[in-house]
């Protein structure tokens, strides 16, 4: 039974004013409509602007705490002095969904192992994060459910639960605790709260199960077995574009390139960091001319053996929340589920008992 | 410190880079505090022979072009080759389709024979050249990011990825999601997407990434059912010109 004391309630017709309530002193984002299909992290003016029902968004939250370009140092050259610039602004990302809760929880405990990236520790201790729960999959390209992701297991400062009247939310920060003391705006939860909120985790039970042949325990030991699996020498390498589509968009990728940029007076300027990926053609490319992954399949074997082996080996985490960006995003159309399942025959196939022994 | 000496040419080409160049606005004022101009025809008079950094527009037609770009290349110490008619032969480039003589005599009728000519050339199938600003017009940010490296000594190189790296960044939904054919997987980056930040589809004015997925592309075509003699008339459109480079590429990946 969950303890009654960490949950309150938000009545839907105090949506509007609790949204604009955050306004008043932080910038709101959340997921508005993008396009024909797609959705984005935005600035909201009000609850109205939001769309609460969304499949993830182009770019995952990310974005905040790494932005795309970002000015880390000033230089000049004259004086030859360096300067780290770090800069954060308080911001509440608000809908955020379990998958992406996840994305956050491997991003920070890649960024906090040492060496500590400051300028993503700085902008983390200025972001508010408030979950929402996903009742219902997304779409057809999601795997959350594999990758045990598609109920909250904390890392927001409150996550919200959509109800009949209203929003059932977990407290889960001092921060999240702070938002939850207006009783303007809040009200405690009461016990048929909870029973509803444990009636619609029942349900999702039946909705969300694996969805792939493979179970979350397995996943390490089939991608380690996999190395040389003709799933990336051939199918990916005739397959795979290298368009970048499927990092760029992934909410646990972080690699990043630095660009050193003059201003015009040509002593001073800045140094960026911004997004690079593992499938660009320039990637692995030395000053010799040497690209140690001139092959499009390796790069994508590189791409899953850092999803689903390397950080797994390295911290005991899966580097794939199972939002399904990659699939969706994909100008090959390849689907990660799809290239599991394959995988997963393929070693069953190797592992058929041989006869007349 | 002397400002470098820097001249505009231009050879087969729309005119449409310098008139890039000349209307960048504000940006235009910092840039003339780091440079000379002494020669730029779009927006000035005066001629000059002494140059350090030559900027030249537009594609290499005719024998006398080819004389002339090497007189500027014996002459500038920095030689920059700006929009795609001078990096990768752009729209020129289309003239390698046909017939040589066929071509002077649609455009020149009687006096054809008092024109010479010659297939398109990019400027470095002809000379040697120092940076590359690629682009149908050029893209000014990255224009002026060049124009820096070129200044103070450092190389500028060209991103060898696709437009859609640039295109995720922005967020911008992809026009394939809209039903719409984009040439943004096999188009070089560094232009920032302008064209799909704008609502428009990528046309591939940067020229192809240098190892593009063949089979790969091959099959998005077939899912969405376009036909592959579109996208090769349209790649066609800025490419032609390129053929001896990739032929030359993949020789010495041969070898
Ligand atoms: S690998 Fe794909 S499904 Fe997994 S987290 Fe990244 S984008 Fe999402
Ligand atoms: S992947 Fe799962 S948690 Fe993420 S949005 Fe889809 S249903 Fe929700
Ligand atoms: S999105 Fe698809 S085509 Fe593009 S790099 Fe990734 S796997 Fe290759
Ligand atoms: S719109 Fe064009 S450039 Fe952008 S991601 Fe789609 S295909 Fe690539
Ligand atoms: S988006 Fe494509 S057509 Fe537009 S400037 Fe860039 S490369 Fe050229």
């Amino acid at each position: 039974m969950p303890d009654i004391s960490e949950y309150v309630f938000l009545d839907k017709n105090k949506l509007d004013f609790f949204v604009s309530k955050l306004n008043t002193r932080q910038r709101v984002v959340a997921p508005v409509r993008k396009g024909v299909k797609s959705y984005a992290f935005a600035e909201v003016p009000s609850a109205k602007d939001i769309s609460w029902k969304y499949i993830p968004t182009i770019l995952p939250p990310k974005k905040y705490f790494m932005p795309q370009y970002e000015t880390i140092q000033k230089f000049d050259k004259s004086k030859r002095t360096w300067e780290t610039v770090v800069s954060s602004e308080p911001i509440v990302i608000l809908g955020v969904h379990t998958c992406d809760l996840a994305g956050i929880e491997f991003l920070n405990a890649m960024m906090s192992s040492a060496p500590c990236d400051a300028h993503y520790r700085n902008r983390k201790a200025n972001i508010t994060l408030i979950g929402i729960e996903c009742l219902d999959y997304c779409d057809g390209s999601a795997s959350c459910a594999v990758m045990k992701n598609e109920l909250p297991h904390g890392g927001y400062d409150l996550f919200m639960t959509e109800m009949k009247q209203g929003f059932i939310s977990h407290v889960g920060s001092d921060r999240g605790r702070n938002i939850a003391s207006d009783s303007r705006i809040f009200t405690p939860a009461k016990p048929e709260h909870i029973r509803e909120l444990e009636e619609l985790r029942a349900r999702k039970k039946d909705i969300f199960k694996p969805e792939i042949n493979v179970s979350h325990e397995e996943l390490k030991n089939l991608f380690s077995q996999s190395f040389e699996s003709n799933m990336w020498r051939e199918e990916m390498e005739k397959r795979c574009v290298s368009c970048g589509n499927c990092t760029n968009v992934c909410p646990t990728c972080y690699c990043f390139d630095l660009r050193d940029e003059l201003d015009l007076s040509l002593t001073t300027g800045e140094r960026q960091r911004v997004w690079d990926s593992c499938q660009n053609e320039t990637f692995a490319k030395v000053a010799s001319g040497e690209n140690f992954r001139k092959k499009k399949g390796l790069r994508q074997r590189h791409r899953y053996m850092r999803k689903f082996y390397y950080p797994v080996e390295k911290h005991g985490l899966y580097g794939c929340t199972g939002c399904g960006r990659c699939t969706r995003t994909c100008m090959a159309k390849i689907s990660l589920k799809e290239t599991i399942n394959k995988l997963a025959e393929e070693q069953q196939n190797s592992k058929e008992p041989v006869l007349n022994q | 410190m002397t400002k470098p000496r820097v001249a505009f040419f231009d050879f087969a080409c729309c005119e449409g880079c310098q008139l890039q160049v000349a209307n960048m606005g504000e940006t235009l004022l910092d840039v003339l505090q780091a440079i000379d101009v002494v020669e730029f025809r779009e927006v000035m008079s005066e001629k000059s022979d002494d140059y350090d950094v030559a900027i030249v527009e537009g594609s290499i037609t005719t024998p006398h072009a080819v004389e002339r770009i090497k007189e500027i290349r014996r002459k500038a110490s920095v030689l920059i080759a700006y929009g795609s008619c001078a990096t990768i032969g752009g729209v020129n480039g289309m003239k390698n389709n046909f017939n040589l003589d066929d071509i002077r005599g649609s455009v020149y009728g009687e006096q054809a024979r008092y024109f010479e000519t010659i297939p398109t050339r990019a400027i470095h199938q002809v000379v040697l050249v120092d940076y590359f600003v690629n682009g149908c017009p050029v893209y000014i940010p990255e224009f002026v990011k060049v124009l820096k490296s070129a200044l103070s000594g450092i190389p500028y190189r060209v991103p060898d990825h696709a437009v859609c790296v640039e295109c995720k960044l922005n967020e911008n939904e992809c026009m394939y999601d809209k039903g719409i054919t984009c040439l943004g997987p096999v188009t070089k980056a560094g232009c920032n997407s302008w064209c799909v930040n704008n609502g428009n589809i990528c046309y591939g004015c940067r020229g192809m990434v240098t190892n593009p997925a063949v089979d790969g592309q091959k099959d998005i075509l077939e899912k969405h059912k376009i036909p592959l003699a579109w996208v090769e008339n349209k790649m066609n459109m800025y490419n032609k010109a390129c053929e001896p480079d990739r032929e030359a590429r993949l020789n010495v990946e041969k070898r």
